[in-house]
C-alpha cells in the first residue's frame, strides 16, 4: 500500500489549538485559472503553461463546499472551519477568499513547483495534516475546474481510513449532531440518499446553496489573519503513481463545419440547412 | 494491449445493468486485457441473474460477490468488497464506469489496493491513457507507474461490443464476508426535476454561461420561438446562476434529451454536458469563442457574439416567413 509519513511536514508556524469545539471541518479549496483562454500551449515542452495575462481564483466548486462548511457552522454551535490549499505562493489569495467567506483559520501547505501535482500527491499532503488534527468532516467541491479529476475527496478518505460521500447536493443535520442526512445527485437527476456518522469525507457537487460574497468585516478580518504555513518536502517522500507523458489538443477533425463570412451570411446559411433538414 | 489482468466492475440499479458497463467491458477489451473479468456486487437473490445476463451478452467471465451488504449501492461496502476480492489477486486493472457511483468508490478503492488512479478516461495509447483537462481545451496522455491501476472510463467515449462473439461467458459466484457499515443507506429519489416537455420537444435551444447574463436569456426565448415544438435547457452552470431552475439543466446530472435539433447558446461544451445531448441528430452551436469545445460535438458551428446574432437570425426568418404569429 502506498503510504507517506507525515513526520517529513515541518510545521513553519505554530497551529492555533481549536480547543472546546465540538465539530472540526477542514474544507479543501483549490486555485484554479480564471479562464482557459489564458493558457498557453508550449509546443517544445508539449507541456500547457499559464499564460502572463493568467489570473486566478478559487475553483467554483470548492465555493460551494466552503458555503457549506459555514452553514454548517450557523446552525449548530461550536464548529470551527479550517481551510487548507496546496500549492505556490499564490494560492495564499485563494485560503485568504475562504477567510474572507468566514472560515475560522486558514493553511497553506507550500509546494514549490507551479506545474500541478497530481491528486494523490495533493492528498497525501492534506491527509499529514489532517491526521494530527482529528477534523470530523473533511470538505472540498465534487472536482477541479482544471484537472477535472474528482479524486482528492476520495483518495484522502482511503487514506485516512474515513467513509466517503460525492456529489452531495443535500446536507442536513437534525437530532444527532455527528449523524449527516445526505442526498448525492445521481445520473438523470435521480438522486440517493444516505446517512453519515462522523469522520467522513464530502465532495460538495455545485447548486447545493449559493455561496456567499465575502462581507466587509470579514474582509478586514482576513486581512489581518495569519496564515498556517506548512514546507512540503521536496521532492516527494515517495514517486508519483503515475506521469504525464504530454499534452495534446483536442482531436482535429472532429470538428463540425463552422460557417464563415458575415453575420448575415451566417445566418443565411443556417437558415437554409435548418430548410434542409425541415426544422423549419 | 497492457496484457494484465484485469477487471471491469459492472454497475446496475433496481436489477438493469448500467450501459456504461458494456462500454467499459469493451474499452477494458481493447486497451487492457483480451480477456477481462467482470465482476458485479449484489445481494444473493439477484445476483445470479445479474451475472448470468451479463456473461451473455459481453461473453466474458463474470464473478458475483454477493451479500447483504451491497443489495444496496453503497461506497464503503463496495469499497470494503472489492479491497479484500482485490488483493487475493494480485496486481490488475481495474475498470469501472465514471458515472455518479463509479467515480464515488473508484479513488477509495485506488488507495486501498495501491494503485495508481486515471479518471474520465477517453482514450488510449501504448499503455497510456487519455482524458480531458483545462475545462476540455486540452487533452493530457498518462501512464500508470505501478503495475496496478483503477481507471474510470468515460460513458459515451469507447462502443460496446456487439454481443458475445465467443458464446456466453462463465459465471462464478463468491459470497462476500458481512461487516458493520458507518454507512445507512436510505434508498433512492425520482429526478427532482425532471422536465417532460423538454424529452418530447423536436427542438432544444439551450442557454450556456456564455449567454452573459440572466437578462439575454430573452435571446435564447426569442430563437426557440421560431420552432413549433420546442423547449429551452441550460447547462448546469446557468442553472446554479439561478437564471434557469434545474428542471431546464441538460448534462450527465440532468436531463438528457435527443431532439431533432440541438441548438447551443453560449455554451462551451463540458464533457457533463455534452453527454446529455450528444445523440441530438443535428447539433449547431454558437459561441463567440473559436476554441470552445462544443464546435467539436457539433455538426455546425458560428462564432459569433448572441446578442447580434440571434435578433439578427429571428429577423431574417420573420421576413421570409411574414410575422409568425399565426
Amino acid at each position: 500500500m502506498h503510504k507517506q509519513t507525515c513526520s517529513v511536514i515541518k510545521i513553519c508556524n505554530g497551529f492555533q489549538e481549536c480547543g472546546e469545539k465540538t465539530v472540526k471541518i477542514l474544507v479543501c479549496v483549490k486555485q484554479v485559472y480564471d479562464s482557459p483562454d489564458t493558457l498557453v500551449f508550449n509546443e517544445s515542452s508539449g507541456r500547457v503553461e499559464f499564460g502572463s495575462h493568467t489570473v486566478f481564483r478559487m475553483n467554483r466548486y470548492d465555493e460551494y463546499a466552503v458555503e457549506e462548511a459555514l452553514r454548517i457552522r450557523e446552525r449548530i454551535t461550536g464548529v470551527a472551519v479550517d481551510a487548507v490549499s496546496v500549492g505556490p505562493d499564490r494560492v495564499r489569495k485563494t485560503i485568504r477568499r475562504a477567510l474572507e467567506m468566514g472560515a475560522d483559520h486558514g493553511i497553506h501547505i507550500r509546494t514549490g513547483c507551479e506545474t500541478d501535482l497530481d491528486p494523490l500527491e495533493r492528498a497525501h499532503l492534506i491527509a499529514s495534516l489532517a491526521r494530527g488534527r482529528r477534523y470530523d468532516l473533511i470538505l472540498t467541491g465534487v472536482m477541479a475546474e482544471d484537472d477535472m479529476q474528482s479524486q482528492v475527496g476520495g483518495l484522502l478518505a482511503g487514506i485516512l481510513g474515513f467513509t466517503c460521500a460525492t456529489g452531495i447536493i443535500s446536507l442536513e443535520m437534525h437530532g444527532n449532531p455527528r449523524e449527516i442526512l445526505l442526498e448525492r445527485e445521481i445520473e438523470g437527476g435521480r438522486r440517493e440518499c444516505l446517512t453519515l456518522g462522523f469522520p467522513c469525507v464530502l465532495t460538495i457537487q455545485s447548486g447545493i446553496n449559493t455561496p456567499r460574497y465575502p462581507s466587509l468585516s470579514h474582509v478586514l478580518r482576513a486581512r489581518s489573519e495569519e496564515l498556517e504555513l506548512i514546507e512540503a518536502p521536496s521532492p516527494a517522500p515517495s514517486p508519483p503513481l503515475l506521469s504525464v507523458k504530454r499534452f495534446l489538443l483536442p482531436e482535429e477533425g472532429e470538428k463540425g463545419e463552422i460557417i464563415t463570412g458575415t453575420p448575415g451570411e451566417k445566418a443565411a446559411r443556417l437558415l437554409s440547412i435548418l430548410r434542409e433538414h425541415s426544422l423549419l | 494491449m497492457i496484457e494484465t489482468r484485469c477487471y471491469v466492475i459492472a454497475l446496475h440499479d433496481n436489477g438493469r445493468v448500467a450501459e456504461e458497463t458494456y462500454e467499459t467491458a469493451a474499452f477494458a477489451r481493447r486497451y487492457v486485457a483480451a480477456d477481462p473479468c467482470v465482476v458485479v456486487l449484489s445481494g444473493g437473490g439477484e445476483i445470479e441473474p445479474l451475472a448470468g445476463r451479463l456473461a451473455d451478452r459481453t461473453g466474458l467471465t463474470v464473478i458475483g460477490l454477493a451479500g447483504d451488504i451491497v443489495r444496496e449501492y453503497c461506497a464503503e461496502a463496495y469499497t470494503a468488497s472489492l479491497i479484500s476480492f482485490l488483493r487475493k489477486k494480485g496486481n490488475a486493472f481495474v475498470c469501472i464506469p465514471h458515472t455518479a457511483r463509479g467515480i464515488d468508490f473508484a479513488p477509495q478503492l485506488s488507495v486501498g489496493i495501491g494503485a495508481c488512479c486515471i479518471t474520465a478516461v477517453e482514450g488510449a495509447g501504448e499503455g497510456t491513457f487519455i482524458r480531458s483537462v483545462y475545462s476540455g481545451r486540452f487533452r493530457s496522455e498518462v501512464r500508470p507507474e505501478t503495475p496496478s491501476a483503477v481507471l474510470t472510463v468515460m460513458p459515451g467515449a469507447f462502443k460496446p461490443e456487439k454481443g458475445a462473439m465467443q458464446g456466453p461467458g462463465s459465471v462464478k459466484i463468491v459470497p462476500l464476508r458481512a461487516f458493520e457499515l458507518s454507512t445507512k443507506t436510505r434508498g433512492t429519489r425520482e429526478a427532482v426535476h425532471a422536465n417532460m416537455t423538454l424529452s418530447r420537444a423536436e427542438v432544444v435551444v439551450s442557454a450556456g454561461r456564455g449567454l452573459g447574463s440572466a437578462e439575454n436569456l430573452r435571446l435564447v426565448e426569442m430563437l426557440s420561438g421560431i420552432f413549433p415544438k420546442s423547449a429551452i435547457g441550460a447547462t448546469r452552470g446557468v442553472c446554479d446562476l439561478g437564471w434557469l431552475d434545474y428542471s431546464h439543466q441538460i448534462g450527465t446530472t440532468g436531463n438528457t434529451v435527443a431532439p431533432r435539433l440541438y441548438l447551443a447558446c453560449g455554451i462551451s461544451g463540458a464533457v457533463q454536458h455534452v453527454s446529455g445531448m450528444k445523440n441530438s441528430q443535428l447539433i449547431v452551436a454558437i459561441n463567440t469563442d473559436p476554441d470552445a469545445s462544443i464546435f467539436r460535438t457539433a455538426h455546425f458551428g458560428i462564432v459569433e457574439d448572441l446578442k447580434v446574432f440571434i435578433p439578427l437570425l429571428v429577423d431574417m426568418y420573420r421576413e421570409k416567413h411574414g410575422d409568425g404569429d399565426a
